[in-house]
């Protein structure tokens, strides 16, 4: 499944990170994102590699994985690998594909200069880190 | 009631109160100090009242300097005004348990305004002083403190008085300077002139919050242009709804600079202040651009706060916060490092309580210390001389009544929101207790029998609301909201069922 | 004098290191100064209205159903992931030792951090790695 530049900004329009951005903004995201498929089982991101962007699930289901647990399970609209950017450090987890997967990638570059442009933006990501926070701090108590 | 001293030596014709030890002392003869020495008396707990002062209403002798003041006392309600529930419309007069003392000011207003003049507020606390027969022994200043064994001794004008517990009520109102170079071209709000004496002069305010719009409202009509000038912008009393900010009584000025009527706001800091031939020249530097901004003036006022009068308390173990210098306290006023040292008045307002959604308390208001003040005797109370609040025994099905009649209308709820509470309690025997009214603070943080604590509480939306919190094992999980209602009042049959079902756990 | 030592104390914060004097000026007015004894709860967990703070001085405790789970001590920050997330705290944080903190309102946080995004771009290093920490434990 290929996206084309219109349907790319219909289609981030409606992922909840970037709900407060203006049409603008999507456009932005849009022209810097690129289309990645993955297979069943392949990672896309690999545990201990140097973070250089921000995945975006398209369809498919992917599965974080890290210490030999897993972390999370996402799905269409869902979005990882930001903290590598964010704070720079090698990746913290792995990320595998299940089933064929569509993605949108986003540059390390291309996402810090998007949040220097877009306070609203940045307050949506620094939320969804602090509801993962919550849920990751309540799953270590239990 | 005061209480006979059989031993005390006054000086043929002269002041009360003589150098000396003393059960208690009080330091102040404005509205915290005449309020907790009724307290006192009225527990017959034998205590000096000693005061700089030639007379008695503290910050009120001098202020306000052009206003009425911020607070109200409304003659006509429904309520009689010697009722409880009338002291919600009444901020000003003193309480008295004697119905025939209660609400002295309606009485000496002249009727033209509900916010009492300066004078009018002083002249009331002048006849509470009467009233309630306290004495106070004047012109008697506080200098310096010691420590000993045995408690403090207070070093004053008159002679060393010695006790073990002391009650400062001093007030806020030492005039605070920045240290901006060329501060000394400006003058302190607290010396003030004659508002005619500003005729024509350009005028530079240090200061947005109500000491410098209270100059700015006062002066609007004789000085030109005025510029009101702070790091961040004027906060609204009507827009945080509650005190904390600037209050509606002089959002003149603040109208003004909105129609270019020559106030204005500047929202930047105060670098240096240079004297030259044609007047003075404040050198700022603007919060939104952070470039530099020069105002060409006459006159600098400091409307730049005031610290408390403290002298030398921390080297006797009171430890100070902040830049007006207020001591760390409990939630019942005794400073937390200095045992028997306790602050009552204006004082009170560093006790912040929950707080929540940032809205403080009216602690630091003439309403507000009325009633903390009467939290602060009552630990003194139990504390130091052995007398315990009464805990009236409650029959289960006058529980949710008894809470809900104190949302409706018990004043210490609705002046100090969120911050005083109605507690009972059920014992270990089972038996249901009215603990009265407490610290909300004091209440949730400490462990104690299971029950439940009502209050009045305001949102973020300004949405005013019963709240309740409930004790269950020693501890207060979580809060509670009851409906809000349009005429605030809590005591109908949905109210009771949520109540109910609330507390039906422990108090049922 | 008092004031140059709240600037001085704020300036040497990770949160605001991209700020410069007057901006500090102005978050320093933005904040009200708060002492709280030892022994006392400064957030509660369960409770609606809750605030965001930052040490100046002493130390806390972040306790959950009464257990201790961390400490934070001077220069560092709390209350923050309630007040994004609009829910109440699921920890209480009790001091330790006397407390000085600088608190501001629930309310007036989102528009803090957008006034200041640089404040905003540090808070979400903050979250990031302190995410991060919790995922390698898990």
């Amino acid at each position: 499944m290929s996206l084309d530049r219109q349907d790319k900004i219909s289609w981030l329009a409606g992922v909840p990170l970037f709900a407060s951005c203006d049409e603008e903004t999507i456009e932005r995201i849009a022209d810097a994102t690129g289309e990645l498929v993955f297979t069943d089982g392949q990672a896309i991101v690999q545990q201990g590699q140097v973070g250089n962007g921000l995945y975006i699930v398209v369809s498919g289901s992917v599965r974080i994985v890290a210490g030999g647990g897993e972390l999370a399970r996402l799905g269409a609209g869902d979005f990882f690998g930001e903290l590598a950017v964010i704070d720079q450090q090698p990746r913290n987890a792995t990320a595998y594909a299940e089933g064929s997967t569509d993605c949108l990638a986003l540059a390390s570059w291309d996402l810090i200069a998007l949040l220097e442009r877009d306070s609203g933006l940045a307050m949506n990501l620094l939320r969804e880190l602090a509801r993962r926070l919550r849920r990751a701090d309540a799953q270590l108590r239990h | 009631m005061v209480s006979a001293r059989p031993a005390e030596a006054l000086e043929r014709g002269g002041p009360p109160f003589a150098p000396g030890r003393y059960d208690v002392l009080v330091v102040g003869s404005g509205p915290g100090g005449l309020q907790v020495s009724y307290y006192l008396s009225h527990l017959g707990i034998d205590h000096a009242v000693i005061s700089a002062d030639p007379g008695p209403g503290g910050m009120f002798r001098r202020y306000p300097f052009f206003q009425r003041l911020l607070s109200w006392t409304k003659p006509h309600t429904q309520l009689a005004h010697d009722s409880r529930a009338y002291e919600r419309y009444d901020w000003n007069s003193l309480i008295a348990f004697e119905p025939e003392h209660r609400a002295l000011m309606p009485g000496l207003m002249d009727g033209s305004s509900e916010f009492p003049s300066r004078a009018e507020m002083e002249a009331g606390l002048r006849l509470f002083v009467e009233r309630m027969g306290l004495r106070v022994r004047y012109e008697t200043a506080w200098q310096g403190t010691s420590r000993t064994d045995d408690g403090y001794v207070l070093h004053t004008t008159a002679g060393d008085y010695h006790s073990r517990v002391v009650i400062f009520a001093v007030g806020i109102a030492e005039p605070l300077l920045p240290d901006t170079p060329g501060i000394e071209h400006a003058a302190h709000y607290a010396d003030t002139r004659e508002a005619a004496s500003y005729a024509d002069k350009r005028l530079f305010i240090i200061g947005k919050q109500n000491s410098g719009f209270e100059l700015a409202s006062g002066l609007l009509q004789w000085a030109s242009p005025i510029i009101l000038a702070s790091p961040r912008p004027a906060q609204l009393s009507v827009n945080l709804h509650s005190l904390g900010g600037v209050r509606a009584r002089y959002i003149q000025p603040w109208e003004d600079a909105q129609l270019g009527g020559g106030v204005f706001m500047l929202d930047a800091s105060i670098e240096r202040i240079a004297r030259h031939a044609d007047g003075l020249a404040v050198h700022t530097r603007r919060s939104d651009t952070s470039e530099p901004f020069v105002a060409e003036v006459d006159e600098v006022i400091a409307a730049s706060g005031f610290r408390a009068p403290l002298l030398d308390l921390e080297n006797v173990g009171v430890s100070l916060f902040g830049r007006s210098g207020l001591p760390t306290m409990d939630n019942h006023y005794q400073s937390a490092t200095a045992p028997g040292i306790y602050f009552a008045g204006t004082i009170g307002q560093a006790v912040s309580g929950l707080k929540k959604y940032g809205i403080p308390a009216n602690s630091g208001a003439v309403h507000g210390h009325r009633y903390n003040g009467r939290l602060l005797v009552d630990d003194v109370a139990a504390r130091w001389f052995g007398i315990e609040r009464p805990r009236p025994e409650v029959a289960p099905e006058d529980v949710v009544g008894r809470l809900l009649a104190s949302a409706s209308s018990a004043p210490e709820l609705w002046h100090q929101k969120s911050y005083l509470a109605h507690a009972i309690s059920r014992d270990a025997d089972g038996r249901i207790r009215d603990e009265g009214i407490v610290s909300l603070a004091g209440y949730v943080d400490a462990s104690g029998p299971d029950g439940v604590a009502i209050t009045v509480e305001t949102d973020d939306e300004g949405d005013i609301h019963p709240a309740v919190y409930v004790r269950r094992r020693g501890r207060v999980d979580g809060d509670a909201r009851l409906a809000s209602s349009p005429l605030h009042e809590y005591d109908g049959v949905e109210h009771r069922a949520q109540l109910g079902s609330l507390i039906g756990d422990v108090l049922g | 004098m008092y004031q140059a030592e709240i600037l001085d104390a704020l300036a040497g914060l990770a949160l605001f290191s991209d700020l410069d004097r007057p901006q500090l000026e102005a978050v320093a007015h933005t904040m009200s100064e708060e002492a709280f004894p030892a022994g006392q709860r400064i957030l509660r967990q369960g409770f609606s209205g809750s605030g965001f703070f930052i040490i100046l001085d002493g130390e806390v405790s972040v306790r959950v159903d009464g257990a201790d789970v961390a400490r934070l001590a001077k220069g560092d920050f709390f209350g923050e992931i309630s007040l994004l997330l609009g829910e109440p705290p699921v920890a209480d944080v009790v001091t330790l030792a006397p407390v000085k903190a600088l608190q501001l309102a629930g309310p007036d946080l989102r528009a803090f951090l957008l006034t200041y995004p640089a404040v905003m771009y540090r808070m979400l290093q903050s979250v990031s790695r302190r995410l991060e920490r919790a995922n390698r434990r898990g």
